[in-house]
């Protein structure tokens, strides 16, 4: 942590250079998606969970797993399946037997790593589903009566196909919820699909170095969590947040309270990604699709007509017109 | 740049956005003004409005003030103005130093820094126009160009309006005027007077009320000029009669000196009023009607010349006395009954009639002195009950008898001051006197 300290607070400077250098890292294992790079980066400065949706293949694994080398953090990747058990996910109590006599030790499950990749998470049942929430929302484990704290950083990139519905478990709201973003991860273009075409079928593979540990990564988190924003722009934010409820024809339920936490969160997050110290319109108009998509949900007028949640949040943020 | 510079930066383009906005709602506010000032004139083109370009002046000064407490009211705040300056490519980083510089610590310091810092390189981003679009500042020309020139514009209308105008004016003076005289009768001292007097002065005050009306709802000159010829006989009649029962209560004594006085003061004002008020504004009308004067013949007041006569005494001597009223000249016609040589020049009527006549009649009575005849018996003021004899030359003559003139003249009196008291329609006015005239 000394190296990324100086004095109690980070130098400001210096973190938005290594965190811009680990951003340009992670770009050389993942061609094209800068889109998806900046949000799962903002989910990482902020300590949210990133729900990804989008067609198998897209590199999303290849994704995490680059990360993971950038920031030099442990990866555990869980393939969810309809028979996987919350035990699988978490852990549990098995019985050793030694010298002394048995036991029963608590034997750690996947969970227990910096980066989870939950691949394919709408498969598994609810009740495995549920698994994650206490990790995603606490950072601990309860297995029996013994809590287990996982390791700093914990964030969770979970994916999900959406076409594919049969066999499928929908996440519940409340899961839902706990994700900071969910990303909408589109097919690349030509050009791109060129470039990861040379890069995954050519002789040699990228080489990813490790930009920032751990202790840096929350050490930037810390800063990003005192950036100032002034008042207007709060209100705007929250304006946006209160406009997801406020007798919207499209909306059936409009985003939670942790919805403008977490758009706070972000907004803070991409300010520094842009090295300024303080929260504009524009990084709370920008942050406000991944933030609020997952968290409204639509009205049948909304799903008949054909509209998005996208749509929906685009109007909002047309009737909140800024200076 | 200082953290003061950087406040004052900030005052400085608050000061700029608040004079932007004042110009902005001084535009738009004079737009309505003008707009509304163009209604008025364009109004008076149609109805008559005396007031339209008082109304359109007013309208841009309220714009004025419009402009002004709006301005007042919308003035930008120092955070607003923050925030426009950042709506410059800042990125929000001045509201949020703004907002924040009072406060400690090292991020928040940071973040002044690079907002000052990106303050002092880009400051000439800043463009804050302090006057409305020329397009806007075009079309309110336009429209006070057009408020000017519809208001030079003269009409048949802005005529008639400016003559309504004037007749308004004079009908309220002499309202107010007529509203003093009322008061005046009423301050009299009631109590000290008999019944019939009482009755007598409750008749004024009703005749010089209808007056009033009349002159209220005076729409016309025409209008006007009827209601002064109305209140000049009143005025007349009125100062005869208070004259004589000033003159009666002085020799009855039964009333204060004071209340006696007070009379014969309201009586010789209301004579000159009445030599006024035809010199003032009738002196066009009173030339002409000096050859039909029809109105003289009532000139029973005129015996008042000294204000010491009975005038009422004159109607029973219809054509005697009578030619000294003659103020609209009508003595010309009645030249039967009297000289009333004064009265044709439309003035107040001094002349006095001496009564003779070389008409045939039936009987005429010519009294030598009406005012200190002994013979006269009476009430001055009660014409109905009023009674005489007359000797002379060893003839005498009972009061009961009466000629066919004299019947004549007490319902030409009656009629007239039937016609004083706006008992008649106007219309019908002309016709009574024209009738009356045929007799003589």
């Amino acid at each position: 942590m000394s190296e990324w300290v100086n004095g109690g607070l980070p130098d400001p400077a210096y973190m938005a250079q290594r965190i811009a250098a680990c951003e340009q890292e992670i770009q050389k294992g993942i061609i094209g998606q800068r889109e998806i790079i900046r949000q799962v980066m903002l989910a990482m400065l902020t300590g949210g969970n990133v729900l990804l949706e989008g067609m198998p293949g897209l590199g999303k694994t290849r994704l995490v797993s680059t990360i993971s080398k950038v920031f030099d953090l442990s990866f555990k990747r869980i393939q969810f399946t309809p028979d996987l058990m919350p035990s699988d996910v978490t852990g549990t109590n098995i019985i050793i037997k030694n010298e002394q006599g048995s036991a029963f030790s608590f034997e750690r499950g996947p969970i227990f790593a910096n980066l989870i990749l939950a691949d394919e998470i709408n498969r598994a049942t609810p009740k495995t589903q549920s698994a994650l929430l206490e990790a995603m929302q606490e950072h601990t484990v309860t297995v029996g009566n013994d809590s287990h704290a996982l390791a700093e950083p914990f964030f969770v990139l979970a994916t999900q196909n959406p076409i594919e519905n049969e066999g499928t478990y929908p996440l519940p709201e409340a899961q839902l919820d706990r994700f900071m973003f969910k990303i909408l991860v589109h097919f690349p273009s030509r050009e791109e699909l060129k470039g990861i075409v040379a890069l995954t079928e050519g002789s040699q593979e990228p080489v990813i170095t490790k930009q920032m540990d751990s202790d840096g990564l929350m050490a930037a988190r810390a800063l990003v969590n005192q950036i100032p924003i002034a008042d207007a722009v709060m209100d705007y934010l929250l304006n946006i947040v209160m406009d997801t409820h406020a007798g919207n024809p499209y909306i059936k339920e409009g985003a939670s309270p942790r919805a403008a936490q977490a758009l706070i969160r972000a907004s803070r997050a991409k300010a520094f990604l842009e090295g300024r110290f303080n929260v504009s319109f524009q990084d709370v108009k920008e942050t406000a699709f991944p933030v609020l998509r997952h968290r409204i949900i639509l009205s049948f007028d909304a799903v008949s007509e054909g509209i998005s949640e996208d749509d929906v949040i685009e109007k909002i943020l047309e009737e909140n017109a800024i200076l | 740049m200082e953290q003061s510079d950087f406040v004052k930066g900030i005052q400085s383009c608050r000061r700029r956005l608040n004079m932007a906005g004042f110009f902005r709602y001084l535009v738009s506010a004079l737009g309505i003004g003008a707009g509304v000032g163009i209604v008025f004139q364009a109004a008076s083109f149609v109805i008559p409005v005396y007031y339209a370009g008082l109304y359109a002046v007013l309208a841009l000064f309220l714009a004025l003030l419009t402009a002004l407490a709006a301005a007042y009211a919308k003035r930008i705040s120092m955070e607003q103005a923050a925030l426009v300056m950042d709506s410059f490519g800042f990125d929000e980083r001045i509201v949020t130093a703004y907002g924040n510089l009072d406060k400690e610590g090292a991020l928040i310091a940071l973040q002044r820094a690079d907002a000052i810092r990106q303050l002092q390189m880009h400051q000439d981003k800043i463009r804050i126009v302090l006057l409305p679009s020329w397009k806007k500042i075009g079309s309110l020309m336009g429209l006070i160009v057009v408020l000017l020139v519809l208001a030079l514009l003269p009409s048949e209308m802005k005529e008639h309006a400016r003559e309504l105008h004037s007749v308004k004016e004079e009908a309220k003076e002499k309202t107010e005027e007529i509203e003093e005289l009322v008061e005046a009768l009423e301050q009299l001292g009631q109590e000290e007077l008999t019944p019939e007097q009482q009755a007598v002065l409750q008749e004024m005050i009703e005749s010089l009320q209808a007056s009033q009306s009349e002159y209220q709802q005076a729409s016309s000159n025409e209008m006007l000029q009827a209601a002064a010829e109305k209140l000049n006989y009143r005025y007349e009649n009125m100062g005869s009669q208070l004259a004589g029962l000033a003159q009666s209560l002085q020799n009855g004594a039964t009333v204060s000196p004071v209340t006696a006085e007070s009379m014969q003061a309201l009586s010789n004002k209301m004579q000159e009023m009445s030599g006024a008020q035809l010199a003032k504004g009738n002196s066009g009308q009173s030339g002409s009607n000096s050859g039909n004067g029809q109105n003289g013949q009532n000139g029973q007041s005129g015996s008042n010349e000294n204000n010491s006569g009975n005038g009422q005494s004159g109607q029973n001597g219809n054509g005697g006395q009578n030619g000294q009223g003659g103020q609209n000249g009508q003595n010309g016609q009645s030249g039967n009954h009297g000289n009333g040589g004064s009265g044709q020049n439309g003035e107040s009527g001094n002349g006095r009639g001496t009564g003779t006549s070389d008409a045939p009649h039936d009987y005429v009575s010519i009294p030598n002195d009406i005012a200190d005849s002994g013979n006269l018996t009476g009430n001055a003021v009660d014409h109905d009950a009023s009674g005489y004899f007359h000797a002379q030359n060893g003839l005498s003559w009972e009061g009961t008898h009466m000629s066919y003139e004299a019947v004549i003249g007490s319902y030409e009196q009656n009629a007239y001051e039937g016609i004083a008291a706006g008992k008649y329609p106007s219309g019908m006015e002309e016709i009574i006197k024209e009738y009356f005239s045929n007799f003589n």
